[in-house]
């Protein structure tokens, strides 16, 4: 497996969504090519950062208690 | 949706119709999942608050239609897209252009500049002052199919399968969008922690304009752009970038030069 191919599945690899073959294929790979390897702890490290920055919007008590009491409202009707 | 008085205490001798308190215990723990989900696509919390009721008065409603032994979240998640489509997608606006070949291109350019800080210290958080208004106007610079895909993979954890029966789509197209998603989030991520100085140290000045953004969003400016801000190169760099941005923000359809399916081998 070359750079480019392990560059066109990186992101799958990292899911775990490859198979078993090709994955031990891209796993090979990245021990031996510093690049490759740099390029998927950047995919990582960007994909950990946005999930913490944009994953902190809960909703407000304020709308939960409107919601809940809208849904009983609703089931009486 | 408003209530009256009367529906309010209506509320108050709230019946025991038992499918409605299985469906609000069912549903009731993942709404700030959906509201998050709702609060990135909408763009603003009332707008949002609305998508999340109006989602979850339809589940209520289609509670029965829902199989059990399914995925409960993924069906809420796709009613809201659904929703959200009905609401805020009606008015079809011209197609906007990607060339995803040049994203591959100036995401490599990205990385080839970026490659030696990145070197420097690969384990550090180079990102990790970036400022919450950046890492929103990133993402909402992709196109929504894509913003959709990323948010569903990598904020909510949903597998490939699930993201496509939300979105009533191949695996191969959630596949092809995540690649191109992510990729255009990252390169638009490296850019601005590049520009601002996140990643090479010294342009503090960077950091104090992003704040003044995050307290007045950004409008478009017309004519007086130039005049305004010509004296100060990098501020009307800046300027230029953002209107940019807001022109991809008011065009909700997108036309892709490549096919949209694309190839990718798992096995």
């Amino acid at each position: 497996m070359g750079c480019d191919d392990v560059k066109r599945v990186l992101y799958f690899f990292l899911d775990g969504a490859l198979g078993d073959k090709k994955s031990r294929s891209v796993n090979d790979h990245l021990n031996l090519c510093p690049d490759c390897e740099r390029r998927s702890r950047l995919h990582q490290q960007l994909r950990a950062f946005v999930r913490r920055r944009l994953a902190a919007v809960p909703a407000s008590d304020k709308f939960k208690v409107r919601l809940t009491r809208t849904l009983r409202v609703f089931r009486v009707e | 949706m408003s209530l009256t008085t009367g529906e309010m205490m209506k509320t108050a001798v709230a019946n025991d119709h038992e499918q409605g308190w299985d469906f609000e215990k069912a549903a009731m723990p993942y709404v700030d999942s959906l509201y998050n989900t709702a609060y990135r696509m909408t763009r603003n919390s009332e707008d949002a608050e609305d998508l999340v009721q109006e989602t979850y008065l339809k589940a209520y409603k289609y509670y029965d239609k829902f199989e059990e032994g399914t995925n409960f979240k993924a069906w809420l998640f796709k009613i809201m897209k659904n929703t959200f489509i009905n609401n805020y997608r009606k008015k079809k606006l011209t197609p906007h252009k990607i060339d995803f070949s040049e994203i591959e291109e100036s995401y490599e350019r990205v990385i080839q500049k970026n490659a030696p800080d990145l070197i420097k210290d690969p384990e550090s958080d180079i990102f990790q002052d970036m400022m919450d208004a950046d890492v929103k106007r990133a993402l909402d610079s992709l196109p929504h199919d894509y913003k959709m895909v990323v948010l569903l993979a990598d904020i909510e954890g949903f597998s490939y399968k699930e993201i496509a029966e939300i979105l009533d789509c191949p695996v191969g197209t959630v596949m092809s969008r995540l690649y191109r998603g992510r990729k255009m989030l990252e390169r638009t991520l490296l850019e601005y922690a590049r520009k601002y100085g996140y990643i090479r140290g010294g342009a503090e000045p960077a950091k104090m304009r992003s704040r003044k953004d995050e307290a007045k969003p950004r409008k478009k400016k017309d004519d007086e752009t130039e005049e305004t801000e010509a004296a100060e190169p990098e501020e009307n760099e800046e300027e230029i970038l953002f209107a940019a941005a807001d022109e991809e923000e008011e065009t909700e359809e997108f036309e892709f030069e490549e096919e949209e399916e694309e190839e990718f081998e798992l096995e």
